[in-house]
């Protein structure tokens, strides 16, 4: 029985404690994306609040916007957040966020507050993916995207898409970015967005009704990050190159002209379906000479030179193409990167790894030693396959008549 | 046999008058007892009556075996005897039926007389014979009405025990199979058989249940509910810790496993021990369909029951502590649903499945022409209605109904209703601590079933404790083929563990092979 005399008050506090930070469902304001812009001395969160039945198929309301956009703005981060209570009914929830975009301003500004609160709160979640806008990150949240109810969602979902198709750009989730920044050489590269085409905004959810919007959301350049702040943008097809000395292609495709037609005809390409590349530090007479050594393979989609691709030598002749191809396109990159002295790279991580002693000497002077580093490209290309047909539609032609 | 004090013996008068006024007095005149009086041709000279009780007894067998012997029939001349050696007389020669005994007292004549024996004094004798000539109106065997399998026997037992007995008798025909009656309930005098196979069940157990048994004094017995509340180890679990069964086939199982069945005469419902957690999740069909297919059954059944014991809990948790937990557009979906409820997820969840618990008990009381109406009328209110007045959410109708019917899955139904409970007391505590109230939950519950102990049979054997010989896996979360059963459930302690001497297929020769 003394058993059941203790249960008593253990029963009772039961009742006492637990159900504090008990949230239903419909007392939440689920949280797509957020923006961060830095206006006259105030940081301003825009938040693209999701409105659960404008999505969901009970409640039919196709023609209404599925997001409410609004800001707050406050001298730090969680003091707009706190302020968003004076002009929404329900508990801003960041859990479910998936994208950050971070104004060129803000960016210039800093984005070490941005970064603090991630590090700091348990319901900012670090697989957040983050973006740069070259105008204000309200307006990237005010337009509506075609096909996507969810604009931020859509944002997530087209870099995803990205990553796995041609790799200009890579998803860089707040995690990364925290790493990136955090690690060896305080720099990252964070993919831009601009809205193109007219002016006019898709704020409206008829506007979707046509089969085409005057303006987009379009993923463009890739902004460079040192310490906290933005220094500058590069353009797409030096993105590209960076990512191909980094590692980060995933697939892509590669144009690139036969040696018949010369350098102007770009008119053949290859799918890369598998590419990795290395960097091996080497330091002589006090000068740094990075060797990058990538390996790819892939399938030609589309060949329209003059070679008899049944033959290897002629299948080797054009991997050598598409190999001075890539050596172009990264040598695009490099340039950049050596023009903006930011290591977005890895450089500095990969001669850390190897030369420690002299990396702790010289880490505070990397970024004036990068642009006089050496880079030696060796690549190796591989192609495994031609595709289903072995010589061509113009040599079956030519082949007909002859 | 019988259990009397023998300071209550009456003994027979040798005035069969007496006698009979004694039998008539002590049944307070009952309309059914049956007294029968005549002179017999094979003794004329002294008065012979037969009683039994109307209705219980097979009156074509009186009639042929005991009534026209005795009063038509001689006895040969050797066997005419004076005196008292009458009835010892009739009962070598004159009564034809198997089973015939003599009596000293009246207990004992009342005694068999209710159990559908008929007794047969005659005048200067201060004994009596009895025959049995059991019978009366029974249902007949027919297809068990709760555990149905679709390949497996078809007969299920009845009401009445020395049926049930000769069920499984047909089933193991070995005299290793041995079967005590006791009689239990004071007033009721009700048969209880004890199965058990000599030579494979573990002595102490079975002495544990004769010693369980015995102890049992209650003036009625009946369904052998009765006598499983007296006999379970722990009173206070939510959990059965005896399996009970119709099937003879179920129980031919358990006794060749080398468990201990118990028959309650009047109830078809048998009961088998010691038992422990997993055989509640041990179909008959499991061994009768192929053994691949009753895996994966088996593991949809572990599965579904702990989806009827957690799964409105663990919704409950993560819409109201856990959102993050959820994928976003699944998040959004169930916002969707949850707009305009006015009720928290916990008492929504409460009020979904207190109305489930009504709607399943009114369909198991109503009359079976009313049936299908309380479905119609349970299917509109729960499922359309509900969701429609903005009383619940789609969501939470889709949980309960998921819920009700893996619960349903459940092979044992006393299980299947402890999981009922049991989702209660999770609910709540999912409702009040989210996810931590669960993992709390969950481990007093285990805490619990380690503790459980059934004829001293760890109740989580082989898990815990652990297994003390090889390949006790093999009939558990899945059925090995029945070749690689080698040994009979460890728990038990058992006389005589093997079922096989290996675990190897015999070989099979193929046709191919011969030439």
């Amino acid at each position: 029985m003394n058993k059941w005399r203790l249960l008593l008050p253990l029963l009772a506090c039961l009742l006492v404690t637990g159900c504090w930070n008990r949230v239903e469902l419909n007392d939440i304001a689920v949280i797509s994306a957020t923006g961060v812009d830095w206006k006259e001395g105030n940081w301003v969160l825009t938040y693209q609040v999701v409105i659960p039945q404008a999505i969901s198929s009970q409640g039919g309301a196709s023609n209404s916007a599925a997001v409410n956009v609004f800001s707050t703005k406050g001298p730090s981060f969680r003091s707009a957040v706190s302020k968003a209570s004076q002009e929404t009914s329900r508990k801003l929830y960041f859990s479910h966020t998936q994208i950050i975009i971070v104004g060129q301003e803000a960016a210039r500004k800093g984005m070490a507050p941005l970064l603090d609160t991630y590090l700091r709160n348990h319901d900012s979640r670090e697989t957040v993916s983050v973006y740069l806008s070259k105008g204000s990150a309200r307006r990237m949240l005010e337009q509506l995207i075609p096909l996507e109810k969810i604009p931020g969602a859509a944002i997530q979902r087209m870099i995803t898409n990205e990553e796995m198709n041609s790799s200009n750009f890579r998803q860089m989730t707040i995690h990364q970015v925290l790493l990136d920044l955090l690690g060896t050489t305080h720099a990252t590269a964070l993919p831009g967005l601009v809205v193109s085409g007219t002016n006019e905004n898709i704020v409206r959810a008829e506007q979707l009704s046509h089969t085409s919007t005057p303006s987009k959301i379009r993923l463009s350049e890739l902004a460079l990050i040192a310490d906290d702040k933005l220094v500058g943008w590069i353009d797409n097809e030096e993105s590209l190159g960076v990512m191909w000395l980094s590692n980060h292609v995933k697939k892509t495709t590669v144009p690139f002209a036969c040696e018949e037609e010369g350098e102007a005809h770009k008119n053949s390409s290859i799918r890369i379906t598998n590419a990795k590349t290395g960097l091996r530090p080497q330091l002589s007479g006090g000068k740094w000479t990075m060797h990058v050594d990538v390996t790819a393979s892939g399938t030609l989609m589309e060949y329209n030179g003059e070679g008899d691709l049944s033959k290897p030598e002629q299948v080797n002749k054009v991997a050598t193409c598409i190999e001075s191809e890539i050596a172009a396109i990264m040598e695009q990159g490099w340039t950049a990167v050596q023009k903006h002295k930011v290591d977005v790279i890895g450089f500095g991580d990969a001669i850390r790894k190897k030369y420690t002693k002299q990396w702790s000497k010289m880490s505070g002077n990397w970024p004036q030693l990068l642009p006089d580093t050496e880079v030696k490209l060796s690549i190796n290309v591989k192609i495994k396959s031609t595709g289903m047909s072995a010589s061509g539609f113009k040599k079956e032609q030519k082949k007909d008549g002859g | 046999m019988n259990k009397q004090n023998a300071g209550e013996f009456t003994p027979f008068s040798p005035s069969l008058q007496a006698n009979v006024e004694t039998i008539r007095h002590r049944f307070g005149g009952s309309t059914d007892i049956v007294i029968r009086m005549f002179r017999s041709d094979a003794a004329p000279d002294r008065e012979v009556a037969i009683i039994y009780v109307d209705g219980i007894v097979d009156s074509e067998t009186i009639n042929e075996s005991v009534m026209e012997p005795l009063m038509s029939m001689k006895l040969p001349p050797h066997a005419y005897v004076k005196g008292g050696k009458l009835l010892e007389a009739l009962r070598s020669c004159v009564v034809s039926i198997g089973s015939v005994q003599e009596i000293q007292n009246l207990e004992q004549a009342l005694q068999y007389m209710t159990d559908g024996l008929c007794v047969i004094m005659a005048d200067g004798s201060a004994a009596a014979l009895t025959a049995d000539v059991n019978g009366g109106e029974y249902r007949g065997v027919t297809i068990p009405q709760t555990q149905t399998v679709i390949r497996g026997p078809q007969h299920g037992f009845v009401e009445n025990v020395r049926t049930n007995i000769s069920l499984v008798r047909r089933i193991i025909r070995s005299s290793d199979l041995h079967i005590q009656m006791h009689k239990i309930g004071r007033q009721t005098h009700t048969n209880v058989a004890v199965l058990y196979l000599n030579g494979i069940a573990d002595d102490g157990i079975v002495k544990e249940v004769y010693r369980r048994l015995a102890a049992i004094d209650i003036d009625g017995v009946l369904e052998s509910g009765y006598i499983e509340e007296f006999i379970q180890d722990e009173t206070f679990t939510l959990f059965p810790t005896l399996m009970n069964t119709e099937r003879p086939d179920t129980i031919a199982a358990a006794l060749l496993e080398g468990r201990v069945a118990v028959m309650v005469d009047g109830s078809p419902i048998a009961l088998m021990a010691p038992t422990t957690f997993f055989t509640f999740f041990q179909s008959p069909e499991d061994y009768y369909q192929r053994f691949d297919i009753a895996s994966f059954v088996r593991i949809i059944r572990y599965g579904a029951y702990v989806v009827s014991i957690l799964l409105p809990a663990l919704y409950i948790a993560v819409t109201t502590y856990h959102q993050e937990m959820l994928p976003t557009t699944l998040l959004i979906s169930l916002a969707a649903q949850r707009e305009g409820i006015p009720f928290p997820c916990l008492v929504e969840a409460l009020l979904m499945e207190l109305t489930f618990e009504v709607l399943r008990e009114a369909g198991l009381r109503m009359p079976r022409a009313i049936g299908p109406a309380i479905s119609i009328v349970g299917a509109l209110v729960l499922g359309q209605s509900a969701v429609q007045a903005g009383i619940v959410s789609a969501g939470m109708v889709i949980i309960v109904s998921f819920t009700a019917i893996s619960n349903f899955v459940m092979p044992e139904f006393n299980m299947a209703a402890t999981s009922r409970i049991i989702r209660f007391l999770f609910m709540i505590m999912a409702g009040i601590f989210g996810f931590f109230g669960i993992f709390i939950s969950v481990l007093l519950m285990l805490i619990h079933l380690v503790s459980l102990r059934s004829f001293g049979v760890p109740y989580m054997s082989p898990m815990a404790p652990g297994p003390t010989r090889q390949g006790p896996w093999r009939d558990v979360f899945v059925r090995l083929p029945w070749w690689a059963i080698v040994l009979r459930p460890m728990d038990l302690n058992l006389r005589n563990p093997k079922r096989r001497p290996n675990g190897k297929k015999p070989p099979a020769q193929r046709h191919s092979d011969k030439a």
